[in-house]
């Protein structure tokens, strides 16, 4: 009997450390917060703002409809955890920073370095590194602070909006490998808050002021931890093209034969190559893209369901890749000269002896580098219309 | 005899996985890839030698001596008084790597489940139980474990699931770092192998001691191959830059799953791991300790010096560092020269050297 009373206690002292009621927290006792944004303030101090959810007003039409779904608080301090620490004086619970769904840094702050900020959100057990991280055009406390139509907050819309893959989104760890590698200078999403659209109400003078909803606009674009320019939208995909990531994007280029009218292809799939030949003094890269994509729309009335009009198409579309990425080339030598690109990873790969000796000074060696693109496009479908099922040819 | 069980083959590569594992997978893949960095993999290979020798050493002096544990063949080797001093330093060494051990498994447990923990609970927690077990015996440390060790399955399943987070472009250029590097990236990961030493206080108690060599070469491999596993499993998502900057990489790894956004939160299987894995690596290391503290005193009986050990190691535990920096830095500069070149390939070396040559021991091996 004793002898069965030992072994309950000690099983019963083997599972204690697994189910954690020392350190425990209910629901009732933590506040969730979804987004976290940190900026440089004038009087140079961080500020550090949470948006902090209000989980009444999550649970629907059962639960307390109308109430605000979320709360935007800051404190101002010199590091992240003392600006916790005076957020937990106004804060009536523990803060919880297990969901916070993006973290956005406000320009001033990028500027000035995300080093600052990064170290706090990787080093602690609670952020999660799979965070998205932004940057966000003005303060990340105005971008926080900003409502949401369809999501309920505005850090679940930016955290919907890039997981939908429409712009270069990248999280937290992914921007700390990007880093930590000399080969490759570091991106991030850039976000913005815009006036979109109105709410219409049954009767016109219900109807909502114009909206300010969050917006992806483009990445920041970063030397070493430090915002130094902007790509916007049409630059972003030449980016993610020459990242070797195609997202579902749309390229518009004229009729073969009507150039005022325009087609529009859907990118479905596509690959970079990025082949570094270095032969001691001079370096270039040859840029190899493939990419597939559907004919979605078409403005002209010509018939371009035949193999000649195809091929004509999926030129002009190399040629539009071909354009694009070298408009975000020169930028990235000329404007910026960082290797946002990764290049420097690539080289790395190839001429590993080389590299040693280049890496210190890789983003001097990338900006004088010469750039050959080699576009291969294809039309695979063109979706349920053959020709153009409108008014009769002429 | 001290020890009255008997455990098969089976239960004894699985104990010697547990013995060694553990600790090996959160602990070693950083160090290793701070200097190897991209071929750590490679750094595990060379070390897999030097396990796979240390393994044929140990084996090959406990089927010298049948039925004898390291400290009792120690004294036939070398006569009683050198005998007994090496013993005493060996009982030093099984409490010390137990108490280190068992600081890894608290710092582990407070750093990343549970912050507000004092730490000295999980080592008494642990100890507590791993008592019970020691006094029960080798058989029933060896059943429990046989039961447990499949987290480690599920461990490899969780790896699995974080493929789609991989690039393999993350591990080249392959050998990038150059030899100097990837051997001083093999030395730590060598002297977790070479904890295989602790099997000579197990081969008496095999019921088919034939097999001694076989169940410590698959040990090691079996062990090199998770280990691998793991420091893969970190390189291919962190790449060697941030690799190298976490504690626990293949923790943060874990972490990272996300599948269909549904099914997240993995990290509660490594902590699984670690508490069922971590308990059974003490519990040996303790039976070690407490079996040739007997064997050393001619006691009849070990179990009356469960109680005092464990409190020694509760206490050691928590005297030996003062915090994680300290820890972390003994075991990837003295750590290694100490267990390894002295107890785990010196002493058994000169043991077997001596053995040969004075033709000590009962019979040769075939």
């Amino acid at each position: 009997m004793l002898k069965k009373i030992a072994f309950l206690l000690l099983l019963f002292l083997l599972i204690s450390p697994l189910e954690g009621c020392w350190s425990r927290r209910e629901i009732n006792e933590i506040a969730i917060v979804l987004g976290t944004g940190v900026d440089w303030t004038a009087e140079g101090k961080l500020r550090l703002t949470v948006q902090i959810a209000n989980p009444g007003a999550f649970v629907g039409e059962g639960g307390r409809g109308q109430e605000a779904t979320n709360w935007v608080v800051s404190a101002e301090s010199k590091t992240i955890e003392e600006a916790e620490r005076v957020l937990a004086k106004m804060v009536p619970r523990d803060l919880h920073w297990d969901q916070s769904i993006i973290l956005v840094l406000g320009e001033e702050m990028a500027k000035k370095g995300t080093n600052m900020v990064t170290d706090f959100f990787q080093r602690n057990i609670e952020p999660r590194e799979i965070m998205w991280l932004m940057v966000a055009k003005g303060e990340a406390k105005n971008f926080l602070e900003t409502y949401s139509e369809l999501e309920k907050t505005s850090a679940q819309a930016a955290g919907f909006l890039t997981r939908m893959k429409t712009g270069y989104s990248v999280q937290l760890w992914e921007y700390a490998e990007m880093l930590a590698s000399k080969g490759v200078q570091p991106v991030a999403t850039r976000v913005e808050v815009k006036e979109v659209g109105v709410t219409p109400g049954l009767d016109l003078e219900k109807m909502t002021p114009i909206h300010k909803q969050v917006e992806i606009s483009g990445v920041g674009v970063f030397k070493e931890d430090k915002l130094i320019g902007w790509l916007d939208e049409y630059e972003t995909i030449g980016l993610l093209w020459l990242k070797n990531e195609f997202i579902k994007g749309v390229i518009t280029i004229p009729s073969p034969s009507e150039s005022n009218k325009e087609v529009s292809i859907k990118i479905r799939r596509g690959s970079t190559k990025i082949v570094p030949e270095f032969d001691g003094e001079n370096l270039r890269f040859t840029i190899k893209v493939k990419v597939e994509g559907d004919m979605v729309e078409q403005q002209g009335r010509e018939d371009l369901a035949k193999p000649d009009k195809i091929k004509a198409l999926e030129k002009e579309m190399a040629e539009e890749i071909k354009r694009r990425a070298i408009v975000l080339l020169q930028k990235a030598q000329g404007e910026f000269g960082v290797d946002i690109f990764g290049f420097g990873d690539d080289f790395h790969r190839k001429y590993k002896k080389a590299w040693r000796e280049l890496k210190d000074q890789w983003d001097v060696k990338f900006a004088e580098a010469e750039v050959n693109i080699e576009v291969e496009a294809y039309i695979r479908e063109i979706s349920l219309l053959g020709k153009r099922a409108s008014s009769p040819e002429k | 005899m001290l020890e009255k069980g008997k455990i098969s083959s089976i239960q004894a590569i699985m104990l010697m996985i547990s013995m060694i594992l553990p600790t090996a997978v959160l602990t070693v893949p950083a160090i290793t890839v701070k200097s190897a960095r991209q071929d750590a993999w490679f750094s595990i290979i060379i070390a897999t030698m030097a396990g796979l020798l240390i393994a044929w050493m140990v084996v090959n002096l406990g089927l010298r001596f049948p039925e004898k544990t390291l400290f009792e063949y120690i004294e036939d080797i070398l006569g009683k008084i050198p005998g007994k001093i090496l013993g005493f330093l060996y009982i030093w060494w099984f409490l010390h790597m137990n108490a280190l051990v068992i600081r890894e498994y608290g710092v582990f447990l407070a750093t990343a489940v549970m912050p507000d923990t004092p730490i000295i609970i999980f080592h008494i927690v642990v100890v507590a139980v791993a008592a019970y077990a020691v006094r029960n015996g080798l058989e029933v440390l060896s059943r429990a474990n046989q039961l447990l060790i499949p987290t480690t399955v599920l461990l490899a399943l969780v790896f699995i699931l974080s493929i789609p987070n991989m690039k393999l472009s993350r591990v080249l250029p392959l050998f990038d770092a150059g030899l100097f590097p990837i051997v001083k990236g093999a030395v730590v990961p060598a002297s977790w192998l070479g904890e295989i030493v602790t099997f000579a206080m197990i081969i008496p108690y095999l019921s088919k001691p034939k097999e001694a060599y076989r169940v410590a070469f698959l040990s090691i491999l079996l062990v090199s191959f998770f280990l691998t596993t793991s420091i893969l499993e970190a390189l291919l998502i962190f790449g060697p830059n941030l690799t190298g900057s976490w504690i626990f990489p293949t923790f943060n790894a874990v972490r990272m799953i996300s599948v269909g956004n549904s099914l997240g939160r993995l990290e509660i299987i490594i902590v699984l791991a670690w508490v069922l894995g971590g308990f059974f690596k003490i519990g040996v290391f303790y039976y070690a300790a407490v079996l040739g503290s007997a064997q050393w005193l001619k006691l009849k009986n070990y179990q009356p010096l469960v109680l005092p050990v464990g409190i020694i190691l509760v206490a050691l535990s928590i005297l030996i560092h003062d915090g994680i920096v300290d820890l972390l830095d003994f075991l990837k500069r003295v750590w290694p020269p100490y267990a390894l070149i002295v107890f785990e390939a010196g002493i058994p070396l000169v043991l077997l050297i001596i053995a040969v040559v004075g033709r000590k021991g009962g019979r040769k091996i075939a």
